[in-house]
């Protein structure tokens, strides 16, 4: 039937209508394939530590995005832009878990600040890997991240006259990495971008998932919790 | 036609069911106001229960007996976030009480009336399948013409947890198998063999026997 419509097609129109979607075939495998990663995240459920905690997201992770380039024909290049989603959740998860954060974004803000912090938290996504079926042949999506987190005094926070700050890693006090783990099946009309975004808000409900359970565990971070605890004690 | 709607329903019914089942404390006025949640087993690396499964179970509970208050899965793992994530569910009966040590967590349970926890773990996978088929497009229509065929097999465990015994109450297992058919003469015909279904409904029997008093 396919053979009979094909030598139906007499016309110049129809000839030119069939190089058209030969050539949309054709290119379909060779676009970028982009995932601006959206998602509604809960609070945490839990009773928030007594700390006032200031937090800077970096440029690079707050527009945090990988790219991954295609290597065969059949393949796309992907684009996931994770920026957006990871403060959006970041600030949902650490507003749940501690009494008071404060965004710290530049020169201006970190003056502003009229209490004292007890700590700065640095995030960092370190790697993002992400496996569609087309690689694994498992009809499963997945999204693997690893974050490291910094934790400095407020005090080695250095603002610059453009408005920039910044900070020496080795004044960290705690410094520490997790990783996050996302995966979701393949369903009826999803696609492929869908199915990316749906493994990037579970990789990211895990990441939230494993530093809300493993912070306090973490030595230095406990030591630290412990420094405050006994000064608020002898307040 | 009416030999063909015949064939279509007797082969849709072509599905291979076994439930096993083995409960205790079993409660004999129902559970009146409290409620049940069900939750699926995301935790294993190559698979995950499917959440519409879940939610299929809870539908099934909800129609047999609508007194029974089921809490939605996606809302449950969302009030109770980060508690219930792949990473840090409680996998036994002991982890309860770790559980219950966190004051906000032991609050939001008692909001709940929460009775019952049940634990779904399985998948639904296709066996094999075989067939071809063409499709095409002409000026003077479209059609199809083959045949295909696959198979499809559902294996779910489904674990109660009594929340005031602190403890497994009964466990029920459901496995399916069934074969769907595509004939295409123009038109393609399905007769899908509903094996997810056939295990979500019988599931959802076997709970309903256990927390309704109406069964």
């Amino acid at each position: 039937m396919v053979a009979h419509s094909l030598d139906s097609m007499t016309s110049d129109r129809k000839g030119l209508l069939l190089l058209i979607s030969l050539l949309v075939l054709l290119s379909s495998g060779c676009g970028t394939r982009q995932v601006v990663v959206e998602g509604r995240f809960p609070s945490p459920l839990m009773e928030p530590l007594p700390i006032t905690l200031g937090v800077v997201y970096s440029d690079e992770f707050a527009n945090h995005e990988f790219y991954d380039e295609a290597v065969g024909r059949n393949e796309s290049d992907w684009l996931v832009r994770t920026g957006d989603a990871q403060v959006e959740f970041w600030n949902t998860l650490l507003g749940g878990m501690f009494e008071r954060v404060v965004i710290i974004k530049d020169h201006d803000t970190l003056h502003a600040i009229d209490a004292p912090i007890d700590a700065v938290l640095i995030p960092y996504v370190e790697d993002l890997q992400y496996t569609i079926p087309l690689h694994t042949n498992i009809k499963v999506y997945e999204i693997w991240m690893r974050y490291r987190f910094r934790l400095v005094d407020v005090s080695s926070i250095h603002d610059h006259d453009n408005g920039d700050i910044s900070y020496y890693p080795t004044e960290s006090f705690a410094d520490f990495q997790l990783s996050a783990y996302g995966k979701t099946p393949t369903a009826f009309l999803q696609s492929d971008e869908e199915a990316v975004n749906l493994a990037a808000v579970v990789a990211l409900r895990d990441a939230g998932a494993h530093f809300a359970t493993a912070f306090e565990r973490v030595p230095e971070v406990a030591t630290w919790l412990q420094t405050i605890e006994d000064k608020t004690r002898d307040q | 036609m009416a030999v063909l709607i015949s064939a279509i329903v007797v082969l849709t019914g072509c599905v291979n069911a076994t439930v096993d089942e083995m409960t205790f404390l079993e409660p004999t006025e129902g559970i009146g106001d409290r409620s049940v949640v069900i939750l699926g087993r995301r935790h294993a690396p190559d698979y995950e229960t499917e959440f519409e499964f879940i939610e299929c179970v809870g539908d099934h509970i909800r129609t047999g007996d609508p007194s029974i208050t089921v809490i939605g899965e996606r809302q449950f793992l969302d009030t109770l976030y980060p508690w219930f994530e792949p990473r840090t569910a409680p996998l036994r009966t002991e982890d309860i009480d770790t559980l219950l040590k966190e004051a906000p967590v032991a609050k939001e349970l008692s909001a709940l009336k929460l009775e019952y926890m049940v634990w779904i773990d399985g998948t639904t996978v296709e066996t094999n399948s075989s067939g071809s088929m063409t499709c095409g497009v002409g000026p003077g229509g479209a059609g199809c013409f083959g045949f295909g065929t696959w198979g499809e097999a559902s294996d779910y465990e489904a674990t109660i947890w009594g929340l005031s015994d602190k403890a497994e109450v009964g466990r029920i297992a459901a496995n399916t198998s069934g074969q769907s058919y595509m004939p295409a003469v123009v038109v393609p015909i399905p007769i899908i063999a509903p094996v997810q279904g056939t295990a979500c409904d019988s599931l959802g029997d076997q709970l309903l026997k256990y927390l309704s008093a109406q069964y």
